[in-house]
């Protein structure tokens, strides 16, 4: 048993007090890795609604004049769609503009939406710094390093999520696969796929904003116009982790959500290695 | 430990019995499995006093984290989208507008530190030509300016002013070709092919005057949306200005430039984006100063290297 306490504690007064039963604690987060975690959203919110805005000045998705409105925007065309179909959106006053009101900072702003672009850029990459150090620091890159046994796991993973629904309506058991570590696999792609897709952000964006000083970084992306479709679909990758991350880590309890802001977890016995030590 | 048993037994099982490894290779092997393997958490025992207090402050700080957020992005946001999302008060501020133009002098200065003078922009192939639309800023100026049109340089070594026609231009200069890309600043390109006079030749053959460090390219024939005179002035660093593809282009896809594409002169510098290639320039004036920009006084960069 472990009875001394971090020095980083403040107060330490505890040895006057009556003992009290301790809580075991395991440190999960270093603290540079939360706090760039928490940076990311708005960051990332940022860089998106002001992504979406410059999308509008020169649209990817285009085809031939519409014969009426003299459209070319794909991304009008659905707001069209979802004016002419979603009840309550009958009357909305510019159809057109639907999806850029509603995904991005608004259309008709590039200056302004290029101006925030750079600035979160810069700031998503020296937050990407920070990631890293905490990672290094902490030792926690361990944890999302990719294994031989993942591809396994990870469908043991998904075959949980998808009986789980079933299995709660029949009021049958239903265990959560076992791991005797940090993360499980999905959660190890996920954790280390997102930081590879920062990365080829960064990349892609680089060769789209420098496309002549850094035409060799353009020409790995297959050039140009390709570095722009990959920079636009990389946006998906964070909405597709986004979204069940949020739900999981709800699903999954307070202390999951409370490790990453305060850096401990009190499941100290779901975490490998614990057992040994006791 | 746990973490020492699992490698030895993957040890075991990597290693068959019948091969003979040699001891140096395994042991490199069991260093770097240890290495890039998950380490144990160490669980540490902590009194819920301290624990509470920890929790606490940590819960303050990332509260104010969040707020402090969320007032950046009321700072920070354009007036039309906080209007769209019910907040109506006026949140403009000189204080934003420096805070952003502060930025963007960083990426300026960014991509001035990765310019190359001796670093080319790629050359594509006849093949590889896109069409290239007419984005006149405002309205096609009426060709009428074009038997009148003459360039005048300004704020040469000589202290003189000095004018030419196209058709001196083009004898005293060499004719240089290239096919390039023009890179909008809207996101678009087009890969064409032009041709004209080095920006870096006129340089040589009028030199500026010595304390000149930048170029203000004026055209005088632009017009705005109703077809008013809207006249357009862009910065040039006479570092991009000297680069051997910087061209005063005369031809288009082998013709002469056509009204939309800025006849008789236009500015071609692929080393920048697309708003600071001036179509049908008129004058040339060598300056000390940073000069005014069109398109930096409506929000954009100034230096615009790409």
């Amino acid at each position: 048993m472990i009875q001394s306490t971090p020095p980083d504690c403040e107060p330490n007064s505890a040895s006057t007090l009556p003992e009290q039963p301790g809580v075991l604690v395991v440190r999960k987060h270093h603290f540079l890795v939360r706090l760039s975690h928490w940076l990311n959203a708005p960051i990332l919110l940022g860089l998106i609604l002001s992504g979406i805005s410059i999308y509008w000045a020169s649209p990817i998705y285009q085809h031939k004049p519409d014969p009426t409105t003299g459209n070319t925007d794909v991304a009008a065309d659905l707001g069209i769609w979802i004016c002419a179909h979603v009840p309550g959106l009958r009357h909305y006053s510019s159809p057109l503009d639907w999806i850029y009101n509603h995904v991005s900072l608004g259309p008709g702003m590039l200056a302004l939406a290029l101006r925030l672009h750079w600035l979160c850029a810069y700031l998503f990459m020296l937050n990407g710094i920070v990631y890293v150090a905490g990672l290094a620091m902490g030792g926690g890159w361990r944890s999302l390093l990719p294994r031989r046994t993942d591809l396994l796991d990870a469908l043991r993973m998904v075959r949980y999520y998808f009986g789980f629904p079933f299995a709660k309506l029949a009021r049958r058991q239903w265990l959560h696969p076992v791991f005797n570590t940090k993360y499980n696999a999905l959660q190890r792609a996920a954790y280390f796929s997102v930081p590879v897709a920062g990365l080829l952000s960064v990349a892609t964006g680089w060769s789209i904003h420098k496309p002549m000083q850094l035409h060799w970084l353009a020409a790995v992306f297959g050039g140009y116009n390709a570095a722009r479709v990959w920079h636009f679909w990389l946006i998906w990758v964070y909405i597709l982790f986004v979204v069940p991350h949020v739900i999981l880590v709800f699903a999954d309890g307070w202390d999951t959500l409370r490790s990453m802001i305060v850096g401990w977890s009190t499941r100290a016995g779901r975490l490998k290695g614990v057992a040994n030590e006791q | 430990m746990n973490n020492e048993e699992k490698s030895d037994s993957l040890q075991e099982k990597d290693i068959p019995p019948t091969v003979v490894e040699p001891e140096v290779k395994s042991v490199s092997v069991k260093k770097l499995q240890s290495f890039l393997g998950e380490r144990p958490l160490p669980a540490i025992e902590m009194a819920p006093r301290i624990v509470r207090y920890q929790s606490r402050r940590d819960f303050l700080v990332f509260g104010a984290g969040a707020l402090a957020a969320l007032a950046g992005a009321g700072f920070l946001l354009p007036q039309e989208t906080l209007s769209r999302i019910g907040i109506h008060g006026n949140m403009d501020s000189p204080e934003k507008e420096w805070f952003l133009n502060k930025a963007l002098r960083i990426d300026d200065d960014v991509a001035e530190a990765l310019y190359s003078a001796n670093r080319s922009v790629p050359i594509y192939a006849k093949s590889q030509i896109t069409p290239l639309k007419n984005n006149y800023n405002g309205a096609t100026p009426d060709p009428g300016y074009i038997p009148g049109w003459k360039l005048t340089l300004d704020g040469l070594a000589s202290g003189l002013s000095i004018s030419f026609d196209i058709r001196n231009l083009l004898t005293r200069f060499s004719v240089h070709d290239q096919i390039t890309r023009l890179v909008c600043v809207e996101g678009w390109s087009a890969i064409a092919w032009w041709a004209g006079l080095r920006l870096d030749d006129l340089l040589r053959a009028y030199p500026p005057m010595s304390q000149a460090k930048w170029a203000r390219v004026e055209s005088s024939v632009n017009l705005d949306a109703s077809g008013s005179p809207d006249p357009y002035f862009m910065s040039l660093d006479l570092a991009t200005a000297r680069h051997p593809q910087t061209l005063l282009a005369t031809h288009f896809n082998g013709q002469p430039l056509s009204v939309d594409h800025g006849a008789p002169l236009r500015l071609l510098v692929p080393v920048k984006l697309g708003l600071k290639n001036v179509k049908a320039i008129t004058k040339i004036a060598y300056v000390a100063e940073e000069p005014r920009d069109y398109w930096a006084e409506r929000g954009y960069s100034r230096y615009d290297g790409i």
